[in-house]
């Protein structure tokens, strides 16, 4: 049991980056596809629909990247020092992507002035690329063995900037796209919107086929750059969840494009979050590849006692509490007059 | 090339220093209206609910989107917070994570439910049954309350930690409740948790003390004046006693943070309290008026009372000339407006209990208008009390802050900085231009006809109708 601990609670912080990565990621999809839709007629009323599918529930899903921090800090104290000591410029970059998105996504509501609120979209626009590209960059700087136990192995710039932490910025920002298209899809079709709905139906088949040509060209650039955590992806226990993505992937996009409606979102969700998963069980043990297991980095024994209470609770109370929002939310859409 | 020399560069201590202050400064803005409204809304809509008045139906429904507003401003500077740890002071978290995280990680609990029951609350307005929405919103004082007193636990920990055993730099044990629990946690949760009601008080009452003083005299404003005013105005005078309980409790737990919050330059017996002044570097006080023997009076109920001073403790291990008076200063600005706002609450009830209705005074209400500020000028004041209390230390008597800073060069956090200093300009711009907003629609509103106030802000329903534009 003791020793069955720190994995549990590894594993807890690796869905909680998982549940950003999908819920987040839906977001930052949307925001992707409205610098996307430019200004024409029709741009214009996918980005009214980008807008409204969004605003209710922004916030919640950013509360999962708080969460991952804050159990990060708690359970993994040695390597929260190491990952932001060797890659502040990509968390920098990220948060600073993160910051104008809310703000201009804000501040699009309240902006009168028609090239205000041009500057307002292209801010919210790019920034919603950028930030999943930097949050990504992270990951693949970590898997890419260039963080060190106290800081860098080189410099922090290799340690930021190289071709696995590019290579997962590219990956994510194909998967949001991805995840983006296909639960915009789900809401033109439950505000009615006939003419939108095949609008994003084709960007789902687009996103899909770029997210896996962009996902072939990682996994080459991670069997030159990192061969062990390759191995283990497509060998060890990273396997299931990268053929899971694979399968997915393409199967949803075809489910979109034969206007079969049923489950796409679910696959959706699956794909994106097996993606992560993959990432984070190809690694395992290691919390950074050949350097710090999760045995070396955890947190005395006390610490880890709370963080499973916190884990329990995160399971019994939020994800209730969660769903009912959820619901709340998709019946009062479904009582409004439109639908 | 060039990206590798703006890299190069001096220590971060600085401009770190400088951007966790202006960035928590920030913060601090946001947080009282961010936990404390939710609980004054509720009890305007739990008198609306009772007593079957629309009135008050309507003020918590307003009230309710400046919540969710205050809510989306601060959860974005809470998680730039958050990153700041990791980017400016990795080595706080590194070393002391375990126990100092633990805090954190339970207010990451609260700070979910918060935001996941503010967005069922000001959606449920119109759809739900009066009833179920106010129990539902009931969640929220609760969560707001655990997610402050966990924060407070985790500053408590840097000012007098507890529940680790370190060895070689590293913590190897930790006692939970030890850490989340330590001595300073009782003085500052009821001194902040009091603080930040209130100033929500002050604040929503000074927003309709100027709509007295602009003519509006309706049941609307009296209401909306009253409620608020009047929680404020109560708790203000148990603020008093908290306030002097804390500062009393400083004398044990961290006598060099009370030494340089009475400027107190050697360890005596009969020490006078100062008022305003300034300590030079040769333990002499310019300015001010010294009330003899009235600080140690203070502490020990007796003038022979020893106080401690700062030179009993080394140079390197107190707070500078400079961190003390400024530490002072501030002690002082909170301490008078809390004296001030006392005053104001006395003024308050002497009214409403000897003549049974609200004052009638212009003067009356142009200094309620003015006590929302005074509020958040007194909050600020005794944040700074305590952080630049506790220099050099980030973790007192453990870890220094400038062991505890991040590695990158100073150049890089100087233009971090100067990015953020834009960007919380900006938030500042639309945070205000978003309320000017709603206020001057909902007095347009109340002109004409009534409608639905929280629709287009984050947290809102979707509109009933989709504008195709």
């Amino acid at each position: 049991m003791s020793s069955l601990l720190p994995d549990v609670i590894a594993l807890t912080l690796l869905l909680a980056i998982t549940a950003y990565s999908t819920a987040g990621g839906v977001d930052f999809g949307a925001g992707i596809w409205d610098l996307q839709a430019g200004n024409s007629p029709r741009g214009r009323e996918a980005r009214a629909l980008i807008d409204h599918a969004m605003a209710p529930v922004w916030e919640v899903n950013n509360v999962w990247l708080v969460l991952s921090i804050v159990l990060c800090w708690t359970a993994f104290p040695s390597l929260f020092q190491a990952v932001f000591a060797s890659l502040y410029p990509l968390f920098t970059l990220a948060l600073l992507g993160l910051v104008l998105r809310g703000a201009f996504f804000a501040f699009r509501h309240i902006a009168d002035d028609p090239r205000a609120h041009r500057t307002a979209d292209l801010v919210f626009g790019l920034s919603s690329l950028i930030t999943p590209f930097f949050f990504a960059a992270t990951l693949g700087a970590i898997a890419s063995g260039h963080v060190g136990t106290t800081g860098p192995s080189g410099s922090v710039v290799e340690a930021s900037f190289n071709p696995m932490s590019i290579a997962f910025g590219c990956v994510s920002v194909a998967a949001t796209a991805f995840s983006g298209a296909s639960f915009l899809v789900g809401d033109a079709r439950r505000y009615g919107a006939v003419n939108l709905v095949d609008y994003f139906r084709r960007r789902v088949a687009v996103a899909a086929l770029v997210l896996v040509v962009v996902g072939t060209m990682a996994l080459a650039v991670i069997r030159i750059e990192a061969p062990d955590t390759f191995r283990s992806m497509l060998a060890g226990p990273g396997l299931p969840f990268a053929l899971v993505t694979m399968v997915l992937t393409p199967a949803v996009a075809v489910l979109v494009w034969r206007r079969a409606y049923s489950w796409y979102r679910v696959l959706t969700v699956g794909a994106i979050g097996s993606l992560v998963l993959a990432w984070g069980f190809g690694q395992s043990p290691y919390l950074l590849p050949g350097r710090l297991t999760i045995g070396q980095a955890i947190a005395p024994p006390a610490t880890q006692a709370v963080l499973l209470v916190i884990a329990v609770v995160l399971v019994a109370v939020v994800v209730p509490a969660m769903g009912l929002l959820y619901y709340l939310d998709q019946r009062g859409a479904l009582e409004s007059p439109e639908a | 090339m060039f990206f590798m020399v703006w890299l190069a560069g001096e220590s971060a201590l600085l401009p770190s220093r400088i951007q966790m202050a202006f960035t928590l400064a920030a913060h601090v803005l946001i947080v009282p209206l961010g936990v404390a409204l939710p609980a004054l809304t509720l009890l305007m809509e739990g008198i609306g609910l009772a007593r079957k008045d629309p009135v008050a139906i309507k003020i918590a429904r307003r009230w309710s989107v400046v919540m969710a507003v205050q809510f989306a401003v601060g959860a974005v500077t809470g998680t730039i917070l958050s990153f700041e740890f990791g980017i400016l002071w990795p080595r706080l978290m590194g070393r002391f994570g375990a126990a100092l995280g633990l805090g954190f990680a339970i207010e990451g609990i609260a700070f979910f439910l918060e935001a996941i029951f503010i967005g069922i609350y000001l959606y449920g307005w119109t759809r739900l049954r009066p009833r179920t929405h106010f129990l539902l919103g009931l969640a929220l004082p609760p969560t707001g309350v655990l997610g402050a007193v966990s924060v407070l636990s985790a500053n408590s920990f840097m000012n007098t930690p507890g529940g680790v055993t370190v060895d070689a730099g590293r913590v190897v044990d930790v006692n939970v409740m030890a850490a989340l629990f330590t001595r300073a946690l009782g003085y500052e949760f009821w001194h902040f948790i009091i603080a930040i009601y209130m100033t929500t008080g002050f604040v929503v009452a000074s927003v309709y003390a100027v709509a007295w003083l602009r003519g509006r005299r309706d049941r609307y404003q009296q209401l909306a004046f009253a409620v608020p005013f009047t929680l404020a105005a109560a708790l203000t005078p148990v603020q008093l006693l908290v306030g002097d309980l804390s500062a009393r409790a400083l004398v044990q737990d961290q006598p060099a943070k009370f030494a340089a919050i009475e400027i107190t330059w050697t360890t005596r017996d009969h020490n006078p309290e100062v008022i305003g002044g300034l300590l030079d570097d040769a333990g002499q006080i310019h300015l001010g008026i010294s009330i003899p023997a009235l600080d140690s009076l203070l502490v020990g109920y007796t003038p022979s009372a020893v106080v401690p001073g700062l030179t009993s403790f080394p140079a390197g291990d107190r707070p500078s000339v400079v961190e003390a008076n400024i530490s002072h200063l501030a002690f002082d600005v909170m301490v008078g407006l809390g004296t001030a706002g006392a005053l104001l609450a006395a003024w308050y009830f002497w009214i409403l209990l000897r003549r049974r209705r609200l004052p009638e005074s212009v003067w009356f209400y142009r200094v309620a208008a003015l006590a929302g500020v005074g509020c958040y000028v007194a909050v600020e004041s005794g944040w700074v009390t305590t952080e630049v209390g506790r220099q050099p230390w980030i973790v007192y008597g453990l870890l220094r802050v400038a062991d505890a800073v991040t590695t990158a060069p100073a150049s890089f956090v100087w233009t971090m900085l100067a990015t953020l200093v834009v960007v919380y300009a900006a938030i500042a711009c639309f945070f205000v231009i978003l309320l000017l907003g709603l206020a001057a629609r909902w007095r347009r509103e109340d002109r004409l006809h009534p409608e639905a106030p929280e629709e287009g802000v984050p947290y809102g329903p979707r509109p009933e109708t989709w504008a195709r534009s």
